[in-house]
């Protein structure tokens, strides 16, 4: 216990050193996250119609970058899978930056879902009884809270213990840490396959309510979130003095055209059915590509969203732009525009536009759910560089228990002595 | 309770178009009787207005041939109502009445039932609601006003039945036909909306529930509304 409370306060004062850049990146943060608390402040003083919602289209931008987000997350296991199943060794150091990563956005998420809801002090509700009633099984949010919440707690686990038993310089518990790991890699389907059966479930939305919908929300999060990563992993191998391998860059992209050739071909597979048997329900589909009676707000997104999809998949595919990193970059920076897009407002509001009874009342986000969520984002990105800069010493192996404290305690730093 | 019995009527109502003259009599009634705030020319541009029964307004025929109609549309208090089942707190119940019924304290305004409804009925709280000058004092005891933050409904003037079976109680009778209305049926110049037990032989709404020129909305969805429509006649 003495230990770990060393390692709390040792981290923290890992979180306050660094250089300029640093310091200048940490500001930027700040600034994001006072953004949004001046937009949630405003949110919070007048009620949710500051925001460009109505009940025609009830969830918008905020629903929409948390069904972005939860892919995110669920991305971390395509890091895990190689590194822990097959011991795919360049891969496994860098495993810990995917968990952290994972956590990071599934805070974002609930920070989400708490700034959209009209009664964030009754959140509490949603926990089983006796504490609230939570409507389980039936409702597909209330499994949502659970699994997200779930998922959040196992990372932090893993990631927590992996660095302390580091930082102590000894190995990783097997007995604790791989069942959870191994565990880990169900639940990451597991929390967008629950989003996605949350849209999925609506008879009211034919948008929505198709076979595919969940194998498409993960094929595209494997896309994304490795889109993350592999931008993250090149700033830290500059700055950060972290040995990664090219081959690990460069496993991650390939996998990553094998993900985005998946989301493409099962986004055909929804076009082709939509517009081949042209039923009524193809409307929603033309309101987001070609537009409806002259509505068309989300048609350019549409388009460029596809294009830059194709466009990184191409990049992914071909191994000589792969391994170039100007090349690899500016794909992983398509695929992020393009699942954003994506999984974001042109799958949110074309499920409600027009309305099931034929209303259209077209919805661009406010500028107060824009700032709102910059400070979301703000917030989640300074708790993943807070957290790197407690990981990234552990893992290159400058920041630990001197050996000292360590002989005090007890403990043998000894990798082979643990299991 | 002298009903024991007898199984629990299902409420319904029959809305005749023929009779219809989209006069939103049956709108104006219901925000009084119900404490719906009334909007604001800013709000209402918005699309943000609460309105528990509401006209949708629609086109039929093509150009030149054109008419348009207003469709009076109340909650559908359905038989299978899909708001129910998404509601990750349980602040959405269906009683032994069929009455689809919302339970503010516990709402979290999530507003997944605003997004499984088909027909648009559950109205989200987007702003604190207020009555202009001294309107607040006419509001109707009987009745809760919703703060801001959480989703709203028609519940069939639920507080209407609940004083009509008191009254029956205390008189140690059954609750007659006719004794429950809500305020949209009373108040119809046309007496376009009948209203009653969808399962009782005797009454009105059974037969006209049971008319060839009977149409629900978005029937295929198997929500099983309890509103019917009545078209019109040629």
């Amino acid at each position: 216990m003495r230990l770990f409370i060393d390692f709390l306060l040792g981290s923290a004062k890992q979180m306050l050193k660094g250089n300029r850049s640093y310091w200048g990146w940490v500001a930027f943060l700040l600034a994001c996250i006072a953004v949004g608390l001046v937009g949630y402040a405003s949110q919070a003083g007048s009620g949710l119609i500051v925001t460009s919602m109505r009940d025609q289209v009830s969830w918008a931008f905020y629903i929409g970058n948390f069904t972005f987000l939860v892919g995110v997350a669920a991305a971390a296991v395509v890091l895990v899978i190689p590194a822990y199943i097959y011991q795919w060794k360049p891969i496994k150091e860098i495993v810990i930056i995917g968990e952290l990563l994972a956590v990071s956005a599934i805070t974002m998420c609930l920070l989400l879902v708490m700034t959209d809801v009209g009664r964030p002090e009754r959140a509490w509700h949603m926990a089983p009884w006796p504490i609230g009633r939570w409507n389980a099984p039936s409702s597909l949010l209330a499994w949502d809270a659970l699994v997200l919440n779930l998922y959040f707690l196992l990372n932090f686990a893993i990631v927590t213990h992996l660095l302390f038993r580091a930082f102590t310089k000894r190995d990783y518990s097997h007995r604790f840490a791989t069942p959870l790991i191994l565990f880990s890699i169900p639940a990451a389907v597991s929390i967008h396959t629950v989003t996605a059966f949350l849209y999925n479930g609506l008879s009211a939305r034919p948008y929505w309510n198709s076979a595919i919908l969940a194998p498409r929300f993960l094929a595209s999060a494997f896309c994304s979130g490795p889109a993350i990563i592999l931008v993250v992993l090149q700033v830290l191998r500059r700055y950060a003095n972290l040995e990664i391998k090219n081959e690990a860059i460069w496993k991650i992209a390939e996998l990553m055209a094998y993900a985005m050739f998946l989301n493409l071909f099962l986004f055909g597979a929804e076009i082709f059915r939509e517009y081949y048997s042209a039923t009524e329900h193809l409307v929603f589909t033309q309101y987001v590509f070609t537009g409806v009676h002259g509505h068309d707000t989300l048609v350019p997104y549409a388009w460029a969203s596809l294009f830059c999809s194709v466009a990184a998949f191409i990049i992914f595919l071909v191994p000589k732009t792969r391994r170039n990193f100007v090349t690899l970059n500016f794909g992983a920076f398509l695929i992020y525009c393009g699942v954003y897009i994506e999984k974001g407002i042109a799958l949110v509001i074309p499920g409600f536009t027009p309305s099931t009874l034929g209303e259209i009342y077209e919805y661009f986000p406010s500028r107060t759910e824009v700032m709102v969520t910059i400070g979301v984002y703000g917030a989640g990105f300074l708790m993943f560089t807070l957290m790197l800069k407690v990981a990234i010493p552990i893992i290159n192996g400058s920041f630990h228990l001197d050996s000292r404290r360590a002989a005090e305690a007890g403990i043998v730093q000894d990798a082979a002595t643990s299991h | 309770m002298t009903e024991s019995a007898k199984p629990a009527p299902r409420w319904g109502m029959v809305v005749d178009l023929d009779r219809c003259t989209g006069c939103q009599a049956c709108t104006t009634a219901c925000q009084i009787e119900n404490n719906v705030a009334p909007s604001s020319a800013e709000t209402a541009d918005k699309g943000r207005s609460i309105r528990w029964m509401d006209q949708l307004p629609y086109m039929e025929g093509e150009y030149p041939n054109v008419k348009m109609r207003l469709l009076p549309r109340p909650c559908m208090h359905c038989d299978h109502p899909p708001c129910i089942k998404v509601c990750p707190v349980g602040a959405t119940t269906k009683g032994a009445d069929g009455i689809v019924a919302q339970i503010y304290s516990r709402c979290i305004g999530c507003r997944y039932c605003t997004t499984a409804c088909p027909y648009t009925v559950r109205y989200f709280n987007w702003y604190e609601p207020t009555w202009p000058d001294d309107l607040a004092q006419t509001l109707n005891p009987d009745v809760f006003v919703r703060p801001r933050g959480i989703v709203e409904k028609c519940t069939l003037c639920h507080h209407r039945l609940q004083n009509a079976k008191d009254k029956a109680a205390a008189e140690r009778r059954d609750l007659a036909p006719g004794e429950y209305s809500p305020a949209c049926a009373d108040i119809c110049p046309t007496q376009a909306i009948a209203f009653g037990d969808l399962d009782d032989p005797h009454g009105e709404v059974f037969s006209q529930s049971r008319s060839p020129r009977v149409f629900r909305l978005l029937e295929d969805l198997g929500t099983e509304p309890k509103v019917f429509y009545l078209r019109e006649g040629e």
